[in-house]
């Protein structure tokens, strides 16, 4: 059992945004993007409490967002049906891909920030090549039943939960689709740092830890409470600990292996917290409730 | 000049210029009399001596000048017609005559129709005894009302009359006490005419007492106050004395009318004395009012009688007022006969009572349920209509059981779409009779909904198994319309049956919400389904038991491009369909050939050192590239050297200018086995080589027969290690036809190689090897790979048509190489791969066998 540092709130910083529909730390953990329901996007500096940018031109709420490996650009994915590439120090639009049929839900880059992946209520998984000026998505998933709810991409997968109680992981070296049926709506996927679990955060107020190899059941998470909401969860960067949001308005911190609360955050009372985000390398959260976001982290000693 | 308190004071008007203080200030400047003029708003003089016409004279103000005023003259000639002018006193007129203060003015004004003037009818001249206009007209002008005047004359005004609702003789006295006064009531006596009021008041009184029933009068003519202008000097208040004027007339003071002066004094003449009698100014605060300081005691000012002035009695004429009212009219004694009343008709029996214009627009929604709905005869069922003609119902087939009302929303909220929705318990019965028609029938079906009293008595209607109980509210209908009520209600409990469960499935009530704004539906959809997973997956998931049971693997086949993307090697290789596809973006053209060969910036490098370099180097590069080119390149050496030496004649001898074609070469050899391999595209390599024999055709053909000659001097060892294969596969092996049947070739061949060295025997070998060859040919490809450094692909794209030529110069040289002998020390794998590789260029034979008998 590891051992956790408990971890404060560092700073909070009310957005304006009316509501907070992701946070997403950016490659590196340096920065932050909040995608509001005022259609904006805006890039924070949540360490230092800044706001560096807002990028206007959804016509809708934006539901997601991805900052690419070298920082330059940003994807983003709204409720309008389509999904903008963003030049981040001009803040324009660079491309807008109307492939969708329905409001993007969530969207990632690959590993080189070649390629974008999205999801959407319409039931399919466009890729998109953001290197080309091509406006149509080079392959479209249309396996899922039902709305798309997250998408994870590694190296050379690419895995996506649906509404349709299933997960979906397309293996593109394998040239392989695995579906596990979970039973239950999962709101939300996440992978392991290490690449061998994912862990679904389902509509049962349950977080579910599974071998990706062979689909089966490692832990189950409870504790928190999701209600209608779709509930984020992340792994911590050492894949000890699983985090989760709750509609109660905290953070659990569940041991990965015991699958015992180490450790509860409260970040606001009884409204929910929709949306977390990791940082890559340090013991450091970002959550997302309403229009604040709070910074989780391990106050620094030396002054 | 400023002080700092200037700022303060506030300044009105214009600043005088500031002067300077040395300086004396500048009077005005005078100016001479014919300087000061008036002058229009364009500056131009206004006035002009009377001597030059007065003001603005002529046509602008010509009058005076030196031109003057010239009138318009009337021209005519035959050939032009003079036009008739009609000029309009305006034409002659300035700007100015037209202003407000010309000599006319244009303004707004009431048009003449309204302002009182009628408008003058054309005076008609008649032609009696007197002509010209008649006289009586000219005397006797009629004085023409404003429209005002005119509308009241028509509603019954008479002038001297107020306006407004006819008063009874006491209303008019109020109204005229309550007389409505903007400012300050005036006080009594200070009214105008106030003597003539009251005596108006008296005269009204008596006229009352004359008819005090109930006669209704006009109301008075309103009287404007008009306040008098005060035109003295005196003070307020007070009028000088009015004098006599010279005519003796008593006039007021200051012109004023005559008899309008009421000063209070009064001056009467006496003779030669006048006397002023009067008050001139009021008394002052301190004094008592006398009545006449200056009056003399007089009996008449005594009072005579006890008590008050004796009341005016009235004298009243009482009329009778139930006698006769007018003269000659008697108060009828017998009432009118009644009038006899008569009921209304009857209404026709569709009549449907609606106000007149309740709908006015046909786009307006109506309030009220179109009557009958539903019993239209299209909407029956077949078997309804059948069961109304007395046919025998056939069985329905056997529906799934409906789900009962209790749990489906949909029956609770149907209203008008009964049609549709139809759920029964009773299944089995496809028509319910009037009898067995109950509750459970009603409870579903409201044909009558638009009407709730029309469905409730439709309901008791049908509860009662047809018969309908008289109460309030049927009592309220007419005989007809109940009864046509009763025959509506029968067709409706006949026609309103269920449907069969099955078309209640395909319809929705509308006022289900709709799933596309239901955010929750899908959820709610989903989470019914499962996402379509098996039933074995859901009690697993149930259980827990994740892992193989829940699991499901497909094939998916990720685009190129996104493997490409993320760096991962294509499953299964590329796609056959996609190479296709780019195949044909690659165009042969003569033109590609001729400047690829130059223009490529790696060709280009190469014959550079090419053409400096010695032969070692040519021989140091030559490893890089695949043997079997390798083969070709030493062997094309020669008569590359000869080709070059007749081309470029700048380049020696000794320095061959070859190896650059031949490398070219050496990549279309690869770039062609690769295509053989792939299964392809036979055609293609056909069509290449069909390019060739153009090219050569053109090119090469004239050079062809001095290679011979050359060949043998400039063949080294080198040369002659390799096989001569490219000649093999230009043997046509199709037999000779036409003026070629009687003809061997390679009997024409071999005589003249004869004295070269001995390759008859060669031919034979071509024919015999090249279909075994043709098998084989793919491995040899792969042997290819192995050898030397791969061309990397760009470079091998680029310069895919060079090669096509370069072959064919190898080609077309090698038939007549003499190299023969040598093909048995080498690698027979290397030719073979050549001979099948050109045995594909059948078309390419023909030319060349030509140009062997040219030979």
């Amino acid at each position: 059992m590891f051992e956790l540092t408990p971890v404060t709130t560092l700073a909070t910083i009310k957005c304006k945004q009316q509501a907070i529909r992701a946070v997403r730390f950016n490659v590196d953990g340096s920065y932050c993007l909040t995608c509001g329901a005022d259609k904006k996007i805006k890039l924070w500096n949540p360490h230092r409490q800044l706001l560096l940018k807002t990028y206007g031109g959804h016509a809708n709420e934006v539901l997601d967002a991805a900052g690419s490996c070298d920082s330059s650009q940003i994807i983003s994915g709204s409720a309008d049906k389509s999904v903008i590439l963003w030049d981040v120090t001009t803040g324009q639009p660079l491309r807008r891909y109307r492939g969708h049929a329905s409001s993007v839900t969530c969207i990632k880059y690959n590993e080189e920030s070649t390629m974008a992946v999205s999801g959407s209520i319409d039931n399919t998984v466009c890729f998109w090549d953001v290197l080309s000026r091509r406006q149509e998505p080079v392959q479209v998933l249309k396996d899922a039943k039902d709305t798309i709810t997250s998408i994870q991409v590694t190296d050379h997968e690419v895995f996506t939960t649906s509404v349709d109680c299933h997960v979906r992981l397309y293996d593109i070296r394998m040239g392989k689709m695995t579906s596990d049926y979970i039973g239950h709506i999962v709101t939300f996927g996440s992978l392991t740092n290490d690449g061998q679990c994912f862990i679904l955060s389902c509509n049962d107020s349950t977080v579910k830890l599974f071998d990706k190899e062979s689909g089966e059941i490692l832990n189950t998470f409870t504790g928190h409470e999701s209600r209608d909401y779709s509930i984020e969860n992340a792994v911590n960067e050492k894949d000890s600990h699983v985090i989760t949001g709750s509609a109660t308005g905290e953070v659990f911190y569940y041991d990965l292996i015991s699958s015992a609360c180490v450790q509860k955050l409260t970040h606001c009372s009884n409204r929910p917290v929709v949306s977390l985000s990791h940082h890559p390398s340090d013991n450091c959260l970002v959550t997302a409730c309403e229009d604040e976001i709070k910074l989780w982290g391990v106050q620094a000693m030396e002054e | 000049m400023s002080d700092p308190d200037d700022d303060n004071i506030v300044r009105y008007g214009t600043q005088l210029d500031p002067y300077e203080e040395d300086e004396l200030p500048s009077k005005r400047k005078y100016q001479q009399a014919p300087d000061q003029f008036a002058v229009d708003e364009h500056g131009r003089r206004r006035f002009h001596g009377a001597f030059t016409g007065g003001f603005s004279a002529g046509f602008g103000n010509t009058v005076g000048s030196q031109e003057g005023w010239t009138p318009s003259t009337f021209k005519s000639s035959r050939a032009e017609k003079a036009s008739f002018s009609n000029q309009r006193p305006e034409d002659f007129m300035d700007e100015e005559d037209r202003g407000e203060f010309g000599i006319a003015p244009r303004q707004v004004q009431t048009q003449r129709e309204f302002s009182g003037q009628k408008r003058p009818h054309r005076t008609q001249f008649h032609d009696g005894p007197i002509p010209g206009e008649p006289v009586l007209h000219s005397l006797v002008r009629a004085v023409h009302e404003t429209a005002a005047v005119r509308m009241l004359r028509a509603m019954g005004w008479k002038e001297g009359q107020g306006t407004g609702e006819r008063l009874s003789a006491k209303g008019k006295k109020k109204a005229k006490d309550q007389h409505k006064v903007y400012g300050c009531y005036i006080p009594p006596e200070f009214r105008q005419g106030q003597e003539d009021d009251e005596q108006a008041k008296e005269e009204s009184d008596s006229s009352d007492s004359e008819f005090d029933f109930d006669t209704l009068f006009a109301p008075d003519d309103y009287e404007p106050y008009i306040l008098n202008r005060k035109n003295d000097r005196f003070g307020l208040g007070y009028s000088g004395l009015s004098r006599h004027s010279v005519l003796g007339n008593l006039t007021g003071e200051y012109g004023s009318e005559a008899g309008s002066s009421r000063s209070h004094l009064l001056m009467k003449d006496k003779g030669k004395r006048v006397s002023i009698r009067g008050q001139a100014f009021g008394v002052g605060a301190f004094e008592a009012e006398d009545e006449d300081i200056y009056a003399k005691e007089d009996m008449s000012h005594y009072d005579f009688s006890i008590g008050g002035p004796a009341p005016v009695t009235p004298k009243k004429n009482t009329v009778q007022k139930t006698g006769h009212v007018l003269p000659g009219f008697v108060k009828a004694t017998a009432p009118f006969p009644s009038v006899p009343s008569y009921p209304a008709p009857a209404l026709p029996r569709d009549y449907v009572p609606a106000a007149a214009g309740a709908r006015r627009s046909r786009f307006e929604p109506t309030t009220e349920q179109p009557r009958d709905q539903g019993l239209g005869r299209h909407e029956l069922s077949a078997k309804a209509r059948g069961e109304l003609l007395g046919e025998a119902p056939v069985p329905p087939p056997t529906a799934p059981p409906p789900p009962t009302p209790a749990e489906d929303p949909i029956a609770k909220l149907v209203g008008r779409n009964v049609n549709f929705v139809t759920y029964t318990e009773k299944t089995e019965l496809d028509f319910i009779p009037i009898k067995d028609s109950g509750k459970e029938l009603t409870r579903v079906f409201k044909p009558f909904v638009g009407n709730p009293e029309k469905q409730k008595r439709y309901e008791q209607f049908v509860e009662n198994k047809g018969v309908l109980e008289r109460d309030g509210e049927t009592d309220k209908l007419k005989e007809w319309e109940r009864e046509r009520e009763m025959a509506e209600f029968e067709q409706a409990a006949k026609l309103y049956r269920p449907l069969s469960g099955v078309m209640g499935d395909r319809f929705t009530h509308a006022s289900e919400p709709d799933e596309a704004t239901n955010p929750l539906s899908a959820v709610a959809r989903s989470s019914t389904n499962h996402g379509l997973a098996s039933k074995e997956q859901r009690e697993a998931a149930e259980k827990g038991v994740y892992g193989v049971m829940t699991r499901q693997q497909t094939s998916w086949r990720p685009e190129a491009l996104v493997c490409k993307r993320f760096n991962v090697p294509e499953v299964g290789g590329p796609r056959i369909e996609q190479k296709k596809e780019d195949r044909p973006k690659v165009a042969y053209s003569v033109f590609s050939y001729l400047e690829s060969s130059v223009h490529d910036k790696d060709s280009f490098a190469k014959e550079q050192s090419k053409f400096s370099g010695s032969r070692s180097l040519t021989t140091s590069i030559l490893p890089k590239t695949n043997e079997p080119a390798q083969k070709t390149n030493q062997e094309n050496k020669s008569e590359q050297n000869n080709d070059e030496n007749k081309k470029i004649t700048e380049v020696s001898e000794s320095a061959p200018g070859f190896s650059k074609r031949i490398t070219v070469a050496e990549l279309f050899l690869k770039e062609s086995e690769k295509t053989k391999n792939q299964g392809a595209e036979v055609t293609e390599t056909i069509n290449k080589f069909d390019k060739m024999d153009l090219y050569k055709s053109i090119f090469l053909s004239d050079t062809e027969d001095e290679d011979d000659s050359k060949d043998t001097t400039n063949k080294n060892n080198e040369g002659q290690d390799f096989i001569d294969v490219p000649k093999n596969v230009e043997r046509n092996t199709s037999p000779p036809r036409g003026i070629f049947a009687n003809i061997d070739f390679d009997e024409l061949n071999s005589w003249r190689r004869a004295p070269e060295e001995s390759k008859k025997v060669e031919p034979p070998n071509k024919n015999t090897e090249t279909p075994s060859n043709k098998v084989e040919s793919p491995k040899a490809n792969e042997d290819n790979a192995t050898y030397g450094p791969k061309i990397p692909e760009n470079l091998q794209t680029r310069i895919l048509f060079e090669p096509s030529k370069k072959l064919i110069e190898t080609v077309s040289v090698s038939s007549s190489e003499d190299s023969w002998v040598d093909i048995n020390e080498v690698k027979s794998k290397k030719h073979k791969k050549k001979k099948s590789k050109k045995h594909k260029s059948k078309h390419s034979k023909k030319s060349k066998s030509k140009k062997k008998k040219d030979r």
